[in-house]
């Protein structure tokens, strides 16, 4: 095999696909990326078991072939070569690997040894990466990250017709998110379970290239993602995702509405004097909502802002964390907090004017921290 | 129980030699006959100490050490080898008697023992309609954790650790060799379970076919409080 291609696009291309190396492969060819080179293409792929990559780039290839190398290294050699075409070329069982005045010679894997890789499914539908990449972002936050209940590290995807909610949950708070697709069959009605992490990396680096392709097998065990070329499949997760939808209140008398970005800065400096485990306080007033943490004689912090309040005065409390993580996912000038009563959970959505309405296809559920009676 | 504060130096002789100068030290000298010199920090552990059994003889000192303000000198010597706890004892400032009784001994909450009761009386943790053979499976190599029935009918052993480390995965891989050389039990799958499981552990325990399975002990003991939750 010999072919030459510049570095930029290689060490972009190897570090992508060398993401979903398994950090502990259990066979050690599974540390391997799979290089194959044929008519001005080269093609690379990993793969652990469970979430396969696979891309394309274009390549000056002078003689086709396959080879198996170490992914962190050459990942890591792609990275720090000067920035000049690269030149690979097979010699026995050794590959070299030349740039400029550098030469690396890597000891190649034997590629028969190579698990063959899923076929992605076929497609069944296209979402816009950005809006994508933006709705798993905002419903990532939510998801667990105890292993004692697998199932709750994944991102449940729903799907119906046009429209795809992402729901992730840790027992404290829930994330929805809808996003609309361009399903290929009219009238799609289905469901996947897939591990935040991974969803999170799909957002990330196929998120930016325009057009999202999802593809979802028919017997419900894997799901791909296309875009720019690079492709990659997971496993799903397996099991019975809990019913959340319902844990969304029905009836909220009481909804407050504050400027984002101030209330998001006011949680975080407040939220310095909160200790581990202790919640910061928030109490709506009419006009009015202060904000405290801390207790005691160590430190203590407050602020106030202005508020819209509709329905009665209203004190809740919640986990800095919980509280900053939400609020920070959302992008819009106004974020409205819908209660319906102190102990319950409260509901946040976006809204755009201070006297509009709200918008529900992003809606982040937090339970608050019980308050002792005053 | 006999308390002793003690401004003393201490030299242990025998197999090895360990000195300890002079300063204020508390004595602890046990009805088993042990005795353990304490500093005031360094938490629970001795400065210096004799195992039992042993016995405390006290001596006059030497023309010489009495001349360095000894005013009494503890050998505390070791019943079953050479080795010899001197306690030099300069200034007594406290001592102290009490008859302790016999102790009831630690009773350790979460251990391997709970679990292994509660994920038995539990079995769906493992998965709806999962049933129980028994806890403590006798085999020619020791005792298995738990032995239930997957809803299909097949056999399932368990290995239970408070954390699952590389050992457990091993444990369970020779037990599971074992159990499916028995006719009537095979084909035998193996559930790791652990409070906790460690990475390269999951990598083996999943790599020779073995499920890994978190456990939550709170909620399994019924500790969890599910009101500061969603659900």
């Amino acid at each position: 095999m010999k072919f030459q291609v510049e570095r930029e696009v290689l060490a972009e291309a190897v570090s992508w696909t060398a993401r979903s190396l398994s950090p502990r492969p259990p066979v050690p060819v599974l540390s391997g990326l799979l290089l194959k080179a044929a008519a001005g293409t080269l093609s690379l792929a990993s793969f652990d078991y469970e979430i396969s990559a696979r891309l394309e780039i274009p390549a000056d290839v002078s003689e086709e072939g396959t080879i198996l190398v170490s992914g962190r290294l050459l990942a890591d050699i792609c990275r720090s070569l000067p920035s000049a075409p690269v030149d690979v070329e097979t010699d026995g069982s050794k590959v070299t690997l030349s740039c400029r005045n550098s030469r690396f010679n890597l000891a190649t894997m034997p590629e028969n040894d190579y698990p063959e890789l899923p076929a992605l499914p076929q497609v069944s539908g296209v979402v816009s990466g950005e809006a994508f990449a933006q709705a798993v972002s905002q419903v990532i936050i939510a998801s667990s990250k105890d292993d004692t209940l697998p199932i709750l590290t994944g991102v449940k995807m729903e799907i119906e017709g046009d429209l795809i909610t992402l729901l992730a949950t840790d027992r404290y708070r829930l994330a929805l998110r809808e996003v609309h697709w361009r399903p290929n069959v009219p009238g799609i009605s289905t469901s996947a379970l897939v591990k935040a992490k991974t969803l999170n990396e799909v957002a990330r680096t196929l998120g930016g290239a325009g057009d999202l392709n999802i593809a979802l097998s028919d017997n419900s065990e894997l799901i791909g993602f296309e875009s720019g070329g690079r492709r990659t499949t997971s496993l799903l997760v397996d099991g019975d995702y809990p019913k959340i939808r319902s844990l969304f209140p029905d009836n909220t008398p009481i909804h407050a509405t504050v400027e984002t970005s101030a209330l998001s800065e006011a949680v975080r400096r407040v939220s310095l004097v909160a200790e581990r485990n202790t919640p910061v306080r928030l109490a709506f007033t009419d006009g009015q909502l202060s904000l405290d943490a801390g207790t005691g004689e160590d430190a203590q912090a407050s602020e106030v802002l202005e508020t819209a309040l509709v329905g009665e005065d209203i004190t809740v409390a919640f986990n800095p964390h919980y509280l900053s993580e939400g609020l920070n996912a959302f992008d819009s000038k106004f974020v409205r907090f819908s209660f319906t009563s102190a102990p319950k959970p409260a509901m946040i959505t976006a809204q755009d004017d201070i006297d509009g309405e709200d918008r529900d296809d992003y809606r982040y559920l937090v339970m608050p921290v019980r308050l002792p009676n005053p | 129980m006999r308390l002793i504060i003690a401004k003393c130096s201490v030299d242990y002789v025998g197999r090895l030699k360990a000195h300890l100068p002079l300063a204020v030290r508390l004595l602890l000298v046990k009805a088993d006959g042990s005795v353990l010199v304490h500093s005031d920090g360094g938490s629970y552990k001795p400065l210096n100490w004799m195992s039992p059994p042993a016995t405390v003889r006290t001596t006059t000192p030497a023309e010489t050490e009495l001349e360095e303000g000894v005013q009494e000198q503890w050998i505390v010597q070791s019943s079953k080898t050479d080795d010899r706890l001197i306690i030099n004892i300069h200034e007594q400032l406290h001592e102290s008697h009490h008859d302790l009784g016999v102790d009831p001994g630690l009773i350790k909450d979460g251990v391997e023992a709970d679990l292994q009761r509660l994920l038995a009386e539990q079995i769906h943790t493992l998965g709806d309609g999962y049933t129980l053979i028994r806890r403590e499976y006798f085999t020619a190599i020791g005792p298995v954790d738990i032995l239930a029935r997957d809803p299909h009918g097949a056999t399932v052993a368990i290995e239970l650790k408070r954390r699952g480390v590389i050992d457990g995965v091993e444990q369970l891989t020779r037990y599971l060799a074992l159990l499916n050389r028995d006719p009537l039990l095979a084909p035998v799958r193996g559930v790791f379970a652990a409070q906790q499981i460690k990475p390269q552990a999951r990598v083996l325990a999943l790599d020779r076919g073995i499920e890994c399975l978190t456990l939550d002990y709170d909620a399994m003991r019924g500790a969890d409080d599910s009101s500061t939750r969603l659900f």
